[in-house]
């Protein structure tokens, strides 16, 4: 269910976001910091729900917060004459490779169990399986 | 299952925004490069503007620079055109000098004419040209052949007279201009050239009229002399 939501809300937005008119060259820089501050907290989600404490309203409030965090401080940096906005890259991207890193190790100690459980299987009964085998 | 609706819908709005966002900036970037300009940042349009203007101030002071010197030739030009003209002037003085020009103007009509007893000696034209020349005549010609600086008036076999080399018969029309009163009295005088000529029993007639034409000098003086022998004297004092 949630997966299909997923998929439906990807594709309604790629179709949206390829007819959705051009911004400003100015703009762009705002809303590519927030697409990676958005990134960073849907990471931080999956790794979240694989972990078991996801929890709805700190996604949203990270999903939004961040996103308009980073614009903000993006703007006070072109303000001050200082990119800040490559410290805020910085700081998502890492977090994005620590949450990656989150995810791949879960999905490969799954990957491994799954491995050894089905040879302890086999250990265990091997004349079920040759039966098996015969049928 | 309340609350599982509803996180599922909020997740689906979520990745919907996020998609949405990231399409519309792929294609931001995309298009930045068809319509760079319209789409630059600030600052590199206001770098860009500097740049320009510094060319453009370039250019200007190369315009400025180009017009001081047209100015520069035009100047020139006016002076060259000036001691053209001036030149050329020279060159009209000098051919009226030469008498290579038509002239008019007033003057007197003397006409020499041979009798049946008496005619008229090459002798007695170069004195009337003496004469004429004396009295501040500006222009003479004798049967329109004009009388200039170097002009001969020889005799061939006590018979022919040759003016400019070339034949001249009676009557002898001598035109000259100049003052009609000057030339006219310095002939008519007591004692004078046509006293002279009329005691001598031939034929003279001596008219002033206001309108007088002499023709140009035919030849040239290359062809009479090249100063062949003649040479400058530099003596130095």
């Amino acid at each position: 269910m949630i997966y299909i939501a997923i998929i439906l809300g990807c594709i309604i937005g790629a179709i949206l976001g390829v007819n959705a008119p051009v911004i400003p060259y100015t703009y762009s820089s705002y809303l590519s910091i927030a697409i990676i501050a958005a990134l960073d907290t849907v990471f931080g989600g999956i790794a979240s729900v694989l972990k078991g404490n996801f929890d709805l309203k700190i996604f949203l409030s990270g999903f939004f917060g961040n996103s308009i965090l980073s614009i903000a401080l993006t703007y006070l940096g072109e303000k001050l004459n200082v990119d800040i906005y490559l410290a805020a890259i910085v700081v998502f991207v890492g977090r994005m490779f620590t949450n990656l890193a989150i995810i791949r190790r879960y999905y490969i100690d799954r990957w491994v169990n799954l491995i050894e459980k089905n040879k302890k299987n086999k250990d265990i009964n091997p004349e079920i399986e040759s039966k098996e085998d015969s049928n | 299952m309340k609350g599982k609706i509803t996180m599922t819908i909020t997740i689906g709005c979520t990745a919907l925004i996020l998609t949405m966002i990231m399409f519309t900036q792929f294609k931001t970037v995309d298009k930045t490069d068809i319509t760079v300009i319209e789409t630059m940042r600030e600052t590199e349009l206001r770098s860009e503007l500097a740049s320009w203007r510094d060319k453009y101030e370039e250019i200007e002071e190369k315009i400025e620079e180009t017009n001081s010197k047209i100015n520069e030739y035009e100047q020139e030009l006016q002076n060259d055109v000036n001691t053209a003209n001036l030149l050329q002037q020279e060159v009209k003085e000098a051919e009226g000098y030469l008498g290579y020009t038509n002239l008019q103007g007033e003057g007197i009509k003397v006409t020499l004419q041979d009798t049946e007893f008496k005619s008229i000696t090459y002798s007695d034209l170069l004195r009337l040209v003496n004469e004429l020349n004396a009295a501040g005549a500006d222009a003479i010609s004798i049967n329109d052949e004009r009388i200039i600086s170097r002009t001969d008036i020889t005799v061939v076999n006590n018979i022919k007279i040759l003016i400019n080399a070339r034949r001249v018969t009676s009557p002898y029309i001598v035109k000259a201009i100049g003052d009609k009163k000057y030339l006219e009295s310095a002939l008519t005088v007591k004692n004078g050239y046509i006293d002279e000529i009329r005691f001598e029993e031939k034929l003279i007639d001596c008219t002033v009229e206001d309108n007088i034409f002499i023709p140009a000098y035919e030849g040239t003086y290359k062809e009479k002399q090249d100063f062949n022998y003649a040479k400058e004297n530099k003596v130095e004092e």
